[in-house]
């Protein structure tokens, strides 16, 4: 015999370039024959990672607008109603005493009922229809940011709203630090539910996969009959998880993005600012990678789950 | 090159499919086992291909105590053995060239080569011209040649068959042994299981018969008639 095969202490070898274009293949074929399966999976990925996304951009686009409106510090203090001239006349006194405060703009009725109108063109018809302007006068300052938040600015504030005539002295950073906390809150319930999701996602790839390999359990048993190894074996099943998970990602972005666009599109020029803000911008190429690796990593471990226990079999 | 020692196979308690078998099959050798059904024919090729493991008593294959040799090492053992099965498994999903081609995946052959070395083997059994039949459009003649190609493409160490002649004629199996002569002139040794009296007859090899899993009797068989020069050239190694 003119050959040894001797194979003690042999360790199986990275896997050829045909190998994984057999992988690829096969994967691809077994998507096409079990179709339904398949798109039951998919869709499950997609359904998940779309609910991820949706949180991700809306905590995105209002991320967008706290860091827009962070940088400047603006205090707002809202006088009554029924201010009389005298009071006025005190706050004015009062903010000329504090050089802090210098840098300010007096807003009033009349220009803060246009403002609103300007802001929320679809409820112009509502404050047409008033008898009487409901909007208070105000005074908007403008604070320099590093002594915005400081213990003696706090309670200079505490002392105008003492102030005869003041009915309110709002701080925009207390407005900014509530919109942070609902932005968090929007993450964890965003990444919690999608979380969730992507593991039920796993699970249903981890069905189709033990379906798959039950389908081809005889083919399974002749392959390792003939010499295959486990890895020959497991690869196409890996695959076939992780080309799910993909697509399931992808799918997930594409219908985030067609949503999205055409919210743009249709909603945002009609009621300017909230609309504008909710639909600012997409996500950054960042979070749209983490979306479909996200996919992608919810097929590997459907198909992990599948492979590893019917190897333990 | 095979050796089993003292090897007994109990399925469960009242079921004993080989008792205390010892035997020796050299390098080279081509073998014939035979007995009649249930006599633990099939048992005994499982155990060399390690499909099962003995009870009791230990295998060796090619120099490896199968009883002992790794899980992970087993495909690497398999690549060495041609099996020719007696219900053929073959991949019904995939062609004949495909079934084949496989076989050559699993043993990193480049896929550049995978359709000479198919045809090689296809034309070896006459079936050359079936290479994009599926399995079940073949008879079960064609089906039992394709597994002997199969078995062959690689020119294993050691080529064992499960009634490899038994879905055919008797000119097709003669030819089948023919090739399994070829083989084993090109260095592999054989053990055939066979129910067939008349090929071993005209044989003149080794035969080991089985009898309710014990050996009951191995003798050398004088070829009664013998047979024509093969004009097989089975030359897919080279």
């Amino acid at each position: 015999m003119a050959r040894d095969f001797n194979t003690q202490g042999r360790h199986e070898p990275n896997v050829p370039s045909n190998t994984l274009t057999y992988f690829f293949k096969e994967a691809l074929r077994r998507i096409w024959t079990a179709k339904r399966t398949s798109f039951v999976a998919v869709t499950m990925i997609s359904i998940s990672l779309c609910v991820l996304g949706s949180f991700l951009l809306l905590s995105e686009n209002l991320q967008r607008a706290v860091e827009q409106w962070q940088g400047r510090s603006r205090v707002t203090v809202y006088l009554s109603a029924e201010v009389t001239n005298d009071e006025l006349k005190g706050v004015n006194a009062f903010l000329a005493a504090h050089p802090d405060l210098s840098s300010r703009h007096f807003v009033g009725r009349d220009e803060a009922l246009q403002r609103f109108t300007t802001y929320f063109t679809n409820l112009a018809e509502v404050t047409g229809n008033l008898e009487e302007n409901p909007f208070p006068p105000s005074w908007e300052i403008e604070v320099r940011p590093e002594i915005a938040q400081t213990r003696a600015f706090d309670a200079e504030m505490d002392d105008l709203r003492k102030v005869p005539g003041v009915d309110q002295v709002q701080l925009d950073w207390e407005w900014t630090r509530r919109l942070r906390h609902i932005i968090d809150l929007l993450n964890v319930i965003g990444i919690a539910a999608g979380g969730v999701l992507a593991i039920a996602a796993a699970f249903t790839i981890a069905n189709v996969i033990r379906l798959t390999m039950m389908l081809y359990h005889e083919e399974i048993e002749i392959m390792r009959l003939v010499g295959a190894t486990e890895r020959m074996i497991r690869g196409p099943f890996f695959i076939e998880g992780v080309l799910q998970g993909t697509i399931g990602g992808c799918v997930a972005v594409a219908i985030l993005a067609a949503g999205f666009f055409a919210g743009q599109k249709t909603l945002a020029p009609s009621s300017s600012l909230l609309w504008g803000f909710l639909f600012g911008s997409f996500l950054p190429w960042q979070k749209i990678l983490v979306l479909i690796l996200g996919g992608t990593a919810a097929g590997w471990f459907g198909s992990w789950l599948s492979v590893h226990e019917r190897a333990e079999e | 090159m095979i050796n089993f020692y003292h090897v007994t196979k109990r399925f469960d308690r009242y079921s004993t499919a080989l008792h205390d078998l010892t035997f020796q099959i050299d390098k080279g050798e081509f073998v014939f086992l035979t007995g009649p059904s249930g006599a633990g024919k099939s048992t005994l090729l499982k155990l060399i291909l390690r499909q099962i493991t003995p009870t009791e008593g230990q295998v060796v294959v090619n120099g490896r105590n199968l009883n002992t040799m790794k899980h992970s090492l087993l495909p690497y053992f398999r690549r060495e053995i041609g099996m020719v099965f007696q219900d053929f498994k073959l991949i019904e999903r995939m062609t004949v060239f495909e079934n084949l081609s496989f076989i050559l995946t699993v043993l990193n052959v480049p896929p550049k080569e995978h359709k000479r070395k198919a045809y090689a083997a296809l034309r070896a059994v006459d079936l050359h011209h079936k290479l994009n039949a599926y399995p079940l459009q073949l008879s079960g003649g064609e089906q039992q040649r394709v597994a002997i190609a199969r078995a062959l493409i690689n020119d294993p160490l050691v080529l064992v068959a499960d009634e490899p002649t038994g879905n055919l004629d008797p000119d097709m199996s003669r030819d089948i042994i023919r090739i399994f002569a070829d083989a084993n002139l090109r260095g592999s040794t054989v053990l055939l299981a066979t129910h067939d009296r008349e090929l071993i007859r005209e044989s003149g090899r080794r035969v080991i018969t089985l009898e309710h899993g014990r050996i009951s009797e191995e003798k050398m068989q004088i070829a009664e008639r013998a047979a024509p020069r093969s004009e097989h050239v089975f030359g897919m190694a080279q």
